[in-house]
């Protein structure tokens, strides 16, 4: 647990609050259509499902928090840069949220989804 | 500059738009663009205020230009697909990759098309906004995404009222902005930033560019992107490599092999990057004779955009740019080289004499790209190599070209200019990576960063209000004070920074500032903390008045 030092006692914030902070981040995130469900070995993908916070892992070392998000990309779409936005995005929502820096943000795109094949 | 960018103005009425004309609607669109990306860039709160949007969504058309301006093509099908395909390929940012899709689902919505028409216009439009919508699973509403279909809706209406292109052109401009107007009130966080949205602004700019090429009337010429970002390409002895040419080409085909192509480039010169896929490579390599890599390139597939610069020309331009020509060092091929990423001539100046290598400009709203840092670190003769960001928004892009970096390196997440400056004092080049790492972190820790700037909106941000021109002063990034005079606010700042723990106040200043300024200031925080030393260093960064380090 990330905990800050505050005069009155301490403050903790669990890996499942900051994966709900994470998941809300990542089905805003433009591109994104869903999120994998990386706990099954056949690889269930849930496609449109806000609810699900299977597609991210929290772990927090030393301190230190890391997060993986594992989603589905829209085909068509040039997907490092989406997969760039939501590292960013993350980022940006845990720390605000927090108040504690993110060390690190893995992106893992786990399928595609094709709506249109041009 | 003022001029026009096509060749022929269109009569009006205006009935359809061939595969010609929707290549410069283009070109107007590109260069309106580019005319506000500065505002646009301005107005970035969401999803992540680094204020980026302009250049990325330039710099996405820039690439959907590219696509088609070679290209003979009347027919306006063809046109748009490779224009969207374009804009796909080189897709920056979020607001790039909502536009590719825009223009994705625009260019499907009129395949067979020869000519566009209103009524086929329409249908391209609500394509667009479908296939946009389509890419994500919760829409965020007072974004681009709506701007765009408050155009789609519009077009349908129109086409009911009017066949002149002109005239339909103008209602979907004017319903893009009033969209855009209406962007606050969906989107809590521009409201309270007091912006509209820079996405749906950037589209909305795009739609005017259109339209007054239609008209005929002047759009802004384009602004060169071309120049160099490095001020120094320090690791490179003129005798080792005699400035050969700088070769950049991408290799298209079939089934290529990275791997391979790699190693017959490395062999053949300095610098080599080799990136790519089966289906496209780039290459970057420095060598005596440009034929050796574009003759092997060429019988692995076609070439394409191939760059070849001479660099003796290149290096004499950086010297008669450099003020002072300091004694070029030979720099050791050993040990541990620095990649330091700072804006304006005397912060390049400061790092470089602490030992950083290479200087990447970059700053608060131009960021490098990944891809200049790792040219940089790849451009170091050093086997390893540290980069400093410098700022919050380049950690990432400098922990991406350390991961795609074929030598061991490594960032240290420096936020500002004081915090890079600390950790350079931290370096040893003799000692290894592992050592310099912890070395330059522990000396980050506690350092202390003011920056002083001025307000570009009025806003409210971290609690306290802001007004449209007014001086500010963040502390460790966060807004602690305000005024009108550059001079309190400095010293408001210093009062509230734990000054009294510290032993040296540097104040560096910036473009906007002169030397006597500066001493005038240091003459009072000297008054203010007299048990602490003061020290001024000219930093000549834009858009900061000062920056401060407290250590």
């Amino acid at each position: 647990m990330p905990d800050q030092k505050r005069s009155l006692g301490r403050i903790e914030v669990s890996p499942a609050a900051i994966a709900s902070i994470a998941n809300a981040a990542v089905l805003s995130c433009y591109g994104v259509v869903g999120s994998a469900n990386r706990d099954l070995a056949i690889g269930i993908v849930n496609l449109l499902s806000p609810d699900s916070k299977r597609g991210v892992e929290v772990h927090i070392r030393d301190g230190q928090i890391s997060i993986d998000v594992y989603v589905i990309v829209e085909y068509g779409t040039r997907i490092i840069t989406v997969a760039h936005s939501v590292m960013n995005v993350v980022k940006f929502s845990v720390e605000r949220a927090l108040g504690t820096p993110v060390a690190e943000v893995n992106v893992h795109v786990e399928g595609l989804r094709v709506s249109h094949t041009d | 500059m003022v001029e026009q960018t096509t060749t022929a103005r269109l009569e009006p009425p205006l009935q359809a738009i061939d595969g010609q004309e929707f290549k410069w609607l283009t070109k107007a669109a590109l260069a309106w663009l580019q005319h506000h990306q500065e505002a646009i860039n301005a107005l970035n709160v969401y999803p992540v205020p680094d204020g980026d949007t302009g250049i990325n969504m330039v710099l996405t058309m820039q690439s959907a230009w590219e696509e088609i301006k070679e290209s003979p093509e009347r027919n306006v099908g063809q046109v748009a697909h490779r224009m969207a395909h374009g804009a796909m390929y080189g897709a920056r940012g979020n607001s790039g990759v909502i536009l590719s899709q825009i223009w994705r689902g625009f260019a499907r919505g009129l395949d067979e098309k020869t000519a566009y028409r209103a009524q086929d216009l329409a249908e391209a439009f609500q394509e667009a906004v479908t296939t946009a919508y389509t890419a994500v699973v919760e829409p965020v509403e007072g974004t681009i995404l709506t701007v765009a279909r408050a155009v789609a809706d519009t077009a349908t209406k129109a086409t009911e009222e009017t066949d002149d292109l002109v005239h339909f052109w103008e209602r979907l401009v004017f319903a893009a902005h009033e969209a855009v107007v209406l962007t606050p009130s969906l989107l809590p966080v521009l409201a309270e930033a007091g912006v509209v949205d820079a996405g749906g602004q950037g589209l909305y700019v795009i739609l005017e560019g259109m339209l007054r090429h239609m008209r005929g009337e002047p759009i802004a010429e384009d602004i060169d992107f071309s120049e160099a970002v490095y001020l120094a390409t320090a690791g490179l002895a003129p005798s080792e490599i005699g400035y050969g040419y700088d070769v950049q080409f991408l290799i298209v085909g079939q089934e290529l092999d990275v791997n391979t192509t790699r190693q017959k480039i490395t062999a053949m010169g300095e610098c080599p990057l080799v990136v790519g896929d089966q289906a496209m490579i780039k290459v970057h390599v420095h060598v005596p004779d440009p034929g050796i890599p574009i003759s092997y390139g060429a019988s692995l597939g076609s070439l394409r955009d191939v760059i070849v610069e001479d660099m003796q020309a290149q290096y004499q331009g950086f010297i008669v740019e450099k003020e002072a020509p300091a004694a070029v060092e030979p720099q050791p091929a050993q040990g541990v080289g620095v990649v330091a990423v700072v804006m304006g001539n005397g912060l390049a100046r400061v790092f470089q004499s602490l030992g950083a290598n290479v200087i990447v400009r970059g700053g608060q709203t131009m960021n490098p790209s990944t891809q200049d840092l790792l040219d940089a670190i790849e451009s170091l003769p050093n086997e390893q190599v540290i980069v400093l960001p410098n700022n919050g928004n380049v950690v990432m892009a400098a922990e991406q070209a350390r991961d795609l970096s074929d030598k061991p390196a490594a960032v240290i997440p420096t936020k500002s200019v004081p915090e890079g400056v600390a950790a350079l004092l931290g370096l040893n080049p003799q000692a290894d990576l592992e050592t310099n790492v912890s070395a330059m972190t522990l000396a980050v820790d506690g350092i202390q960063t003011g920056e002083v700037t001025s307000a570009t909106r009025s806003a409210t941000i971290d609690g306290l209000e802001v007004a449209d021109g007014e001086i500010i002063g963040l502390h460790n990034g966060t807004l602690k004070a305000t005024g009108s005079q550059v001079e309190d606010v400095v010293r408001e700042l210093l009062r509230g920074m734990d000054t009294a723990q510290g032993e040296i106040i540097t104040l560096y200043w910036g473009e906007t500032a002169s030397k006597e300024d500066a001493q005038t200031l240091a003459e009072l925080v000297q008054q203010d903390w007299p048990d602490q030393e003061v020290e001024v260093v000219a930093g000549g960064q834009p858009h900061y008045h000062y920056i401060l380090s407290v250590e």
